[in-house]
């Protein structure tokens, strides 16, 4: 008998005749969230099985964050052939509570003595006689004993949801501009459950941002990391090129002429990172900068797709979201990010290309600036 | 060079103070209650220091260890109104510490009659206003001897003497976090009913304060237990803190050149900085602290200068160092009126007896550098 957690997977099951190759990347990457936590994870049977935990709790904790995880069940593993035995220990694993319960089998394995009805029935007969506090249940149950006979048997009681979505690395890597607040974290998550590896380049203006504001967005991107793995964190200086638009650029294209700087610069760095596309936190609209003219103004300067897997949600549901994965606690910190220092009264929402072009011409070394600000940026590994 | 212009948040622990702490940690660990002799040494330095606090506030009296000035203020409001059993009106100014502020508030919504006293313009109290609203039945009044942003020197007196004159049995409680040892005050003369202070701000350690109490004050406790501090303030007195505080008493320069420092600083900036705004009293004044100087260098915010002093290693603070990790303006500055453009730019210089001439000189040319070089740089 032995202590384990079964995971199962979700979309993968979907997935034809690269099917092991899914299976065996997830498999990579719960082994490399469990870290030091155990070495003993094996593939077998559809079902991915932790044993030798050292901390069950932080084991079923990391294995949470690994996208492509459908499910974790703490279960205990047993010899199927001693069915008296099986019926000891879901016994003791129902004992101490009360109330409607159901049994649930699963035998894959076809060539078992019994069926699934006739195991429910031997199960639920011998735990109801055992423990007068239950009753049984098959429309509401309170609790669930789950059976299921593989190589062996496996009994449990509580299911914990994964994230879901693809292994990291299934689909490829992409480039996330964070910032520091609320929306591109996210944005960032929901891409990289979609099995895209992330690396992330963050624009900082210093003073006007100063040591906490890069704080903040190193633990935003170690909460990111700790979903999506390893990621490259690139902080891009960004006042001199700030102070260059602002002194010489009309006032009212400043934040869209600034966006188009960003946008180049993260295309550099995702360019050299391999990746295959430019993420961001927009949302059609949450500001003049968001608006579609807008961001048709942004998209023109890069040749990258761009996803904007938040640009339909409203603000209280990317906040919703935020709270869910953890992010938003940090988003809310109050430091200044860059793209509040220098924000005209009166930004352009209807903008025009050409005009936007013409306004650009004010600066007449933005290649220098983009290069400088490249060649300047910082790497951190998380 | 490195400059640290941010006392009033914290000082640094003199190096006697970290001597004086460890040797308590390794040798005189004792609990000073009990009977045997080396707990009684430990006892005594504990009589020592409250004989100190006694001699610098020249007052008889209590004094009660506590963990922070914001004990010292809690136990000081919470302690006297519990005792009383009565809801008399309750007095403070406008510009006190949240550690006075946010004690009052929770008395006030337990039902009290809780009310504010505006500043002046200059920070000071207002006391038109504050005469106003002493009443008889007034049975405290919390106002701080300097104010921790602007460095207001805070009328005690006068306040005492409308307080005899009105509602003579009302409990006069200071916070003197910013002023003891910096600023005289004599306690027993000016008829204090109690005194806060913590030995972080005068190059003692965190985690140890004290509120003095006059003879003719009884107090209800907040913190029961096994009845240490008289039945006050339970639990094993933090001792190497407290020997650590008293060695900061005792070797404190009382006789400095702070003041000359400040108006060095201030000068040097006016001459550097004609349009330097200055938040609080002329720094020339008496009704300005020796040792803070609040200035609003508009449109470079608070926050920009105090990142690019940084980067030079010069080190100031943005307000109150206890609520800077909010995003909100100062209330001291709101309640001054003072416009959001020079609150937004409020920078707190706040110096120690140590500083030097070479010191200030360097963090004016750094200021007025940071200044010149981004002041073009406005809100379009």
């Amino acid at each position: 008998m032995q202590e384990l957690l079964m995971v199962r997977y979700g979309e993968i099951y979907l997935k034809g005749l690269n099917r092991p190759y899914f299976q065996n990347l997830l498999l990579a990457r719960i082994k490399s969230a469990l870290n030091n936590l155990t070495s003993k994870v094996t593939l077998h049977d559809s079902r991915i099985y932790i044993r030798d935990m050292k901390d069950s709790a932080a084991c079923l904790h990391a294995v949470q964050r690994v996208f492509g995880v459908h499910s974790i069940c703490p279960a205990i593993e047993m010899d199927k052939e001693d069915f008296a035995a099986v019926c000891e220990q879901a016994f003791q694993l129902m004992s101490g509570l009360s109330g409607g319960f159901k049994v649930f089998a699963r035998r894959a394995d076809k060539r078992y003595e019994l069926d699934s009805p006739q195991i429910c029935a031997a199960i639920g007969e011998y735990v109801l006689k055992r423990n007068k506090d239950l009753h049984v249940d098959v429309k509401n149950p309170e609790h669930k004993l789950n059976i299921e006979i593989r190589d062996k048997a496996y009994l449990y009681i509580n299911v914990f949801a994964g994230p879901g979505g693809m292994p990291i690395g299934s689909n490829g890597k992409a480039t996330l501009l964070l910032s520091g607040g609320i929306d591109s974290p996210v944005a960032g998550y929901m891409i990289a459950k979609r099995g895209v590896a992330l690396s992330a380049v963050h624009f900082y203006s210093f003073p006007y941002t100063g040591e906490r504001a890069k704080q903040k967005v190193l633990k935003l991107a170690q909460l990111l990391a700790a979903y999506c793995g390893e990621l490259r964190l690139f902080l891009v200086p960004f006042t001199e090129i700030q102070m260059s638009i602002h002194e010489k650029c009309p006032a009212d294209y400043t934040t869209l002429i600034m966006r188009r700087f960003m946008m180049k610069i993260a295309e550099i760095i995702a360019k050299d990172e391999k990746s295959q596309a430019l993420i961001t936190g927009e949302s059609i609209g949450q500001v003049a900068s968001q608006t579609m003219r807008s961001l048709a103004c942004t998209d023109a300067v890069v040749t990258l797709p761009v996803f904007r897997p938040v640009i339909g949600f409203d603000k209280i549901d990317i906040i919703s979201y935020a709270k869910n994965i953890g992010t938003f606690a940090t988003s809310s910190l109050p430091y200044e990010d860059c793209c509040t220092v220098f924000t005209p009264k009166h930004p352009q929402t209807q903008p025009k290309i050409e005009a936007v072009e013409e306004a650009e011409l004010f600066i007449d070394n933005i290649e220098d600036l983009i290069n400088q600000a490249v060649q300047n940026s910082e790497l951190i590994q998380l | 060079m490195k400059v640290y212009l941010d006392n009033s948040a914290t000082t640094r622990p003199d190096d006697q103070v970290i001597q004086t702490m460890s040797l308590s940690m390794s040798n005189h660990y004792f609990n000073p209650s009990a009977l045997y002799p080396p707990a009684v040494e430990v006892d005594q330095m504990m009589a020592e220091c409250r004989r100190n606090i006694q001699r610098i506030l020249n007052s008889p009296g209590q004094v009660i260890f506590t963990s922070s000035g914001t004990e010292a203020d809690n136990l000081a409001i919470l302690g006297t109104v519990k005792n009383n059993h009565q809801h008399g009106r309750i007095l403070h100014s406008a510009g006190e510490h949240a550690a006075v502020l946010e004690s009052c508030k929770y008395l006030s919504e337990s039902g009290y009659d809780v009310e504010s006293i505006p500043l002046k313009r200059d920070g000071q109290i207002d006391m038109i206003k504050y005469e106003k609203l002493l009443t008889e039945n007034t049975q405290l009044i919390s106002i701080m001897q300097i104010n921790n942003e602007t460095g207001a020197v805070s009328p005690i007196s006068q306040i005492s003497k409308l307080r005899d004159a009105i509602c003579p049995d009302a409990h006069l409680h200071v916070d003197g976090v910013q002023g003891f040892l910096r600023h005289d005050c004599n306690a027993f003369d000016l008829g204090i009913d109690s005194y806060a202070l913590s030995a972080h701000k005068f190059h003692g350690p965190k985690g140890i304060g004290a509120l003095w109490i006059s003879d003719r004050v009884t107090m209800s406790a907040l913190i029961r237990g096994g009845g240490q501090e008289n039945g006050i303030r339970s639990g094993t007195q933090n001792t190497s803190g407290i020997a650590g505080m008293n060695r900061a008493i005792e070797i404190y320069p009382r006789i400095n050149n702070m003041r000359n420092m400040k108006l060095r600083l201030y000068r040097h900036l006016l001459i550097k900085i004609p349009e330097l705004i200055i938040n609080g009293s002329d720094p020339e004044a008496i009704t300005s602290a020796d040792h803070i100087l609040n200035i609003s260098l508009p449109p470079v915010r608070s926050e920009t200068m105090l990142n690019a002093l940084a980067a030079v290693n010069v080190y100031v603070g943005n307000g109150s160092a206890c609520s800077s990790k909010k995003r909100q303006s100062s209330h001291v500055l709101k309640a001054m009126k003072t416009n959001q453009n020079i609150i937004d730019s409020a920078i707190r210089l706040s110096l120690n007896p140590n500083i030097t001439e070479m010191q200030i000189d360097y963090a004016v040319e750094c200021i007025a550098d940071i200044y010149k070089k981004f002041k073009p740089f406005v809100r379009r």
